[in-house]
Parts: structure tokens; sequence; C-alpha cells
């Protein structure tokens, strides 16, 4: 069973925009999917989706099964979403106050509370960091706090919108290491991005989304050389593998 | 401008920092209203030495206070001299200026007594009390309230003061590229503060769907964990300090 | 983490939504008032600069109405009185509240509920807002003007000088700018927001 799978997903904006239309996607448990796509074809919107944020205007959304209707916290404890701009992320007034917001959000007890957010910081590397202001942390430092923030809700499925956007080299080594690690830990991972270049290598599967369709779906190898039709770049030159397709070394 | 210090509060360990926000909370109230109600002149020593004990074993670095109290020094100074002057009453005995007044000077001192024990309380407070312990004190406190939703006002607190250094941040940014482009020469002030304001309003409000996306993907429920306060003994020794010294001054 | 302690929490979530797009909005004005207290503009005439945070509390009134907005002002004083440095220039304190400009800051409260009161009665107009702001600029100096003048013991003509005469400017440059930016933003602000 797929641990996340939509049917037919479309939503259609008020002003009567397409923003996304007829998506069906299964994502396996264990999964590391990305998803390209360029500016405005839908990809933010369709991931707001997959934890309830948006609500479809056809289709459904089934996470382990289950439509994400019947309990939509337990759906967004699950799926956890990290988003593109960590500023509008960030609620705390320091690195642990933020990352104990989900937890205390689920109504934990105050030890339990304290316990995961211990654990979620040092398993991001933040946990000297935990008295900081958010606000002074650098831009790498920030997304892996975001990320922290998330795992503090014990997610099975991580979705990352376009987590590299912004950050200088060192900042997307950060970043990228930390997304790898979850992925051996066992964490479904779906990254949302247009930066091939940088993550590729560790995907098992690349989705292409077009215009508010899905155009593309099938190993990173297959699917990589029609990218340029649908305005992503491809990154490879003659010869070389798509095991070469990442900022770590 | 993102580096204006916009909580005075200084990380440290000591008994007032380490302190339950509650009793602290109390402290303030009972400290501030009895330097309100102070009359006689051994009241305010007694008030004195209490905040300067407290300013002692807070160790907060006097450069910072000073520079807060700055601006009340004005403020201050003029109401001293404006009530030495103006209220009637005998002159000051062998003062060369006659128009100034006994009563109107101790009346003007009396003012400056007060506010200045006021802000040092206040000082003292701010500067050992986290912004978190206190927004969760506020919370506690508005809890037996009926009809108040104290959950939702201690989000409102929290999210006031994350919002604020992202939004100067922002600002900043946008009055530096606006300086690059010499917006100095533009002399009219409707036009200055609309190159401010509009896009400082149109980006904050199209903030606001972002944040509420993010805490709704978090889960934010109102129905959530409490915080969970220490008191020490050294704490209610503090608060009884706090009580005698109210029932010194209203009795 | 234990399964039973979910069971508590609301599973409505479009009010939820609502109640925390308010909560996000009341949020982000009285972030919007605080830090206009530390934006000084400078006027062409006169020593005074002009600082926004009044500014802020009559948009705070044409955006949230009269219920939101005072509680976006009453949350600013609060903060201020709790010792946070949030009131102009970064003073705080219950001795700024009841120092000799206090009357301005409670002035605030009438300020902001008075623009929301009128502003959000009936169909949007820039005649009513730009009444509606008047109005709670004359509530707003009708009590700060006489603080001033009982704190700081002045005459009536000095506490004027001290505390009318020179704003009237700023005042009416203010008022101008809070009208042009419901005339630009609120149209779209109510349809998004629905808040009032």
């Amino acid at each position: 069973m797929p641990i996340v799978e939509t049917e037919n997903l479309t939503h259609i904006f008020p002003d009567g925009t397409i923003a996304i239309q007829d998506i069906s996607l299964k994502i396996n448990k264990g999964e590391f999917v990305v998803i390209a796509g360029a500016n405005g074809s839908g990809k933010t919107v369709f991931a707001r989706h997959l934890n309830g944020l948006l609500k479809p205007t056809k289709g459904s959304v089934l996470i382990d099964g289950k439509p994400i209707t019947e309990n939509i916290i337990e759906a967004r404890r699950k799926v956890g979403l990290v988003f593109q701009n960590p500023d509008s992320q960030i609620v705390g007034q320091t690195v642990a106050e933020d990352v104990a917001f989900g937890p205390e959000n689920l109504n934990l007890p105050a030890n339990q509370v304290k316990a995961v957010v211990k654990e979620s910081l040092e398993a991001v590397g933040l946990s000297r960091f935990s008295t900081r202001s958010p606000h002074t942390l650098s831009g790498g430092e920030k997304r892996k706090l975001a990320i922290a923030g998330i795992l503090a809700m014990k997610p099975k499925v991580i979705i990352f919108d376009e987590p590299f956007t912004g950050l200088d080299y060192p900042g997307v080594v950060q970043v990228l290491k930390q997304i790898v690690k979850l992925h051996n830990m066992g964490h479904t991972i779906l990254l949302i991005t247009h930066e091939l270049e940088k993550v590729l290598a560790h995907a098992d599967r690349l989705v292409i989304m077009h215009k508010g369709k899905l155009v593309e779906d099938g190993k990173p190898e297959d699917v990589i050389y029609h990218s340029e039709n649908y305005g992503v770049r491809m990154p490879l030159n003659d010869g070389q593998k798509v095991a070469t397709l990442t900022w770590l070394k | 401008m993102a580096e204006i210090t916009f909580f005075h509060y200084i990380h440290k360990d000591t008994v007032l920092h380490r302190m339950d926000g509650r009793l602290k909370l109390i402290c303030l109230l009972l400290l501030s209203l009895s330097a309100s109600f102070a009359s006689k002149l051994e009241h305010y020593l007694v008030l004195l030495f209490v905040v300067i004990f407290a300013l002692l074993i807070a160790k907060l670095p006097i450069k910072a206070l000073l520079k807060d109290i700055k601006f009340f020094g004005i403020i201050i100074l003029i109401v001293i001299v404006v009530d030495a002057f103006n209220i009637p009453g005998d002159p000051i005995p062998y003062f060369p200026v006659t128009s100034i007044s006994t009563k109107g000077l101790i009346t003007g001192l009396r003012f400056a007594g007060r506010l200045t024990i006021i802000i040092l309380v206040c000082a003292v407070i701010t500067g050992t009390t986290s912004l978190m312990t206190l927004r969760n004190v506020v919370e506690w406190f508005l809890r037996p309230i009926p009809f108040v939703p104290e959950v939702r006002i201690a989000t409102m607190i929290s999210l006031t003061f994350t919002l604020i250094p992202v939004i100067f941040d922002n600002l900043a940014e946008m009055m530096y590229a606006q300086k690059a482009r010499c917006v100095e020469l533009r002399k009219n002030p409707i036009e200055r503060i609309n190159f401010i304001v509009f896009p400082l309003l149109s980006q904050t409000l199209r903030k606001a769907d972002e944040i509420v996306y993010a805490m709704e993907a978090r889960c934010y429920s109102e129905v959530r964990t409490r915080a969970v306060f220490k008191t020490n003994k050294i704490d209610w020794l503090l608060l009884a300090i706090c009580i005698s010294v109210f029932l010194f001054v209203i009795l | 983490m234990s399964q039973n302690q979910v069971t508590q929490m609301p599973t409505d979530t479009t009010t939820a939504n609502l109640n925390l797009r308010i909560t996000v909005y009341v949020a982000l004005f009285t972030a919007l008032i605080i830090i206009g207290g530390y934006i000084s503009v400078p006027l062409p005439l006169g020593p005074v600069p002009i600082v926004l945070a009044d500014l802020f509390v009559m948009v705070t009134g044409l955006f949230l109405g009269f219920k939101w907005g005072v509680t976006s002002v009453a949350l600013y004083l609060s903060l201020g009185a709790l010792g946070l440095p949030v009131f102009a220039s970064g003073t705080s304190g219950l001795a700024v509240l009841f120092g000799p400009t206090g009357g301005y800051l409670f002035g605030y409260l009438l300020l902001v509920a008075s623009v929301g009161f009128i502003a959000s009665k009936g169909k949007q107009s820039i005649i009513k807002n730009l009444t509606a702001l008047v109005i709670g600029n004359m509530l707003l100096y009708a009590i700060g003007v006489p603080w001033l003048k009982a704190v700081m013991n002045l005459s009536w003509a000095g506490a004027l000088a001290a505390g009318l005469t020179p704003f009237i400017p700023g005042i009416i440059i203010k008022i101008t700018v809070a009208a042009a930016l419901s005339r630009a933003f609120l149209p779209r602000f109510n349809d998004s927001a629905s808040v009032k």
C-alpha cells in the first residue's frame, strides 16, 4: 500500500485559474521522490494538498490508505511540510521553543515535549543553539530549524518545498546532508525543486509537473532527458551520469 | 535597523533569573504600587534600597540600564523644574532664586523619585525575564478569567515578537534600496511615507497567508501543552519582602 | 509519543482556520504599530519628525474593525505595561503609560475604536473612512492634551503648544496616507479575510 496517494487531484482557485489538474500519484514508503517543474507549474499547491492545507476542488488524497479528510490532524502529523521561506515557518522566540510548537499543539505532556525537542535538535545538530533567537541563525541553520520543528511531530513523510532557495554553498550542503540522513533513517522524502543538479543523485524517482499537470514520472535517468521540454534545466553534460548530480562529495 | 534590541532580557543564571515568573510579576505590581503610594522620605529610601539590592543580585549591566533611563531623565528634570516654579509656597531659605518654592521643589522631587523607582523595577523585571516566560505568565494569570481566550492571546504575543525582526529586516532592505535611488531628494513627506508604508503593508499582508499555512501544517491548536512553573523557597522569600515593603508604605 | 493525547484536539479545521487567521492578523498589526514607533520621517517644516505608530493605529482600525482593532491596540498597551520596549523609541512600562504622554497611548484605544467602528459600518467609501479618521484623531488629542496639562502642571496655552500644534501637519499627512492605504488595500483584504 502506498504511504501517500492522490487520485485525480484538481485545484481551481476562486478566480478560475487551474492550479493543478488530475494528478494521480502513488508514493511508496521509503521512497525519495524529486518533484521538478518551472515556476507556476503547481508544485507548491500540490504539496499543500498532501497534508490538507488546501482542499481539492476534485479528487482525493489518501495517507496510509485512508482519506485525509477522515483525520486531518493525524495526516498533518504523518506528513510534515518544510516551507520554502523559513521565516514564515518559525514562530518561537528561541530555537527550542520553536521546535516545541508542534508537540505543544498536540497537547503532549510537558516532559514529553522537552524530550522530543531535545531529540529533534540533536538530529539536526542544533542543540548548542537551543536558547538562541531563531532570527540570528544563518540561512542553512534556519532551514535545519524548520526541519527540526517538523521532526518533533514524528512524521513518516517529509515534504521539502524548494529547500535550497537562497542558500550559499555550505548552506546547501548542510541541508542536503540532513535530507539524505533523514532518508537513510527511513523517512519517505518528497523534494520540490528546479535545481536538479544539487540533489537528483539521491532520488529514486523524478516527477515533472508542467502547467498544473503531471507530465513525467519515472526513474531519474529515464525522465531527466525530457526535463527541458518543461522549463527545467537538464543538468547532464555528454556522458555524465545521474549519480554525479549532487552537491555532496 | 534590526540591531535594535527589542527585549532588554539578558540571559544569566541568578536568583532573579530563576525566580518563578508569576511571583516576579506580582512583585513588579507590588513595588510599582508602593512607589505610587509612597509619601514619606523613609518610604522612598526603603524602596530605593530594595531596588538597588535587586539590581545587584540580578547582575544586570549598568550601562544598558543608564541608557534606558536617559530618556526618562529629561522628563524627570522638566517635571522638577516646572513644579518648583509653578507650585506656590514659601521660597527656599538662603536660596537666591526666590520664585522657586520649597513645596514645589519637594513635589517635583517626589514625582521624580516615584518615576525613577518604577522605571528601575521594570528594568530589573524585564532584564531577568525572557519573553517566553512573560508570555506563559500572562497566559497563567488570564486562565481563571472567563471569556478571555488566554491561549490565543499568548499566541498573539509570541507571533508579534517573532514578526517584529522579520518585518524590520524587510523594511530596512526596502529603505536602503530606496536610498540607493536617492529617495532623500523627495521633499514631499506624504510621498516619503507612502514609499515606506505601501510596500510594508502589502508585504505584511501577504506574509499572513504563509504564516497561517505554516502554523496549520504543524497542527496549530489552542488546546495545547501548558507551561510548567517551578517555585523555590527563595522566590517566596522575595515575594514576602515585596509584600512587607508594600504594607510598610500603605500603613 | 502516546496516541491518546491526540484525541482532545479540535477536528473542525474550517472555523479553526478563520480564528487562526484573525490571530495572525492581530499579531501582524500589533507588530506594525510597534515598528511604527521606530520609524520617523522628517518634516520640511518644524522640528518635530513624524512617528508612524499612530498611523498604524489608524490603519489597524480601518483593516481589523472595532473588535479586533481594539484587541490589537490593547495588546500593544499591555505589552508596554509589562515592561517590553514597544512604545515610541523603545520606551516602556507603567511610568510611560501614566507619564506625561500616557494620554496619547490610552487615546490610541479611542482612536482605533472609533475608526474601526465608523469605518466598518455600511459600505466602503473614502469619505466615510476620512470622517472616521478625523473623528478618531480629535478624540486622541482630546485625551492626550488635557492629560499632558495635568501631569506636567502646564497652562492650557502651554499644553496646546507642546501637545497639539506641532503635530498638526503630521496629523493631516497621516490621515491622508491612511485613507489612501485603505483605498488601495481594503477591498482585496476584505475579500480574502472576512475579519469583521
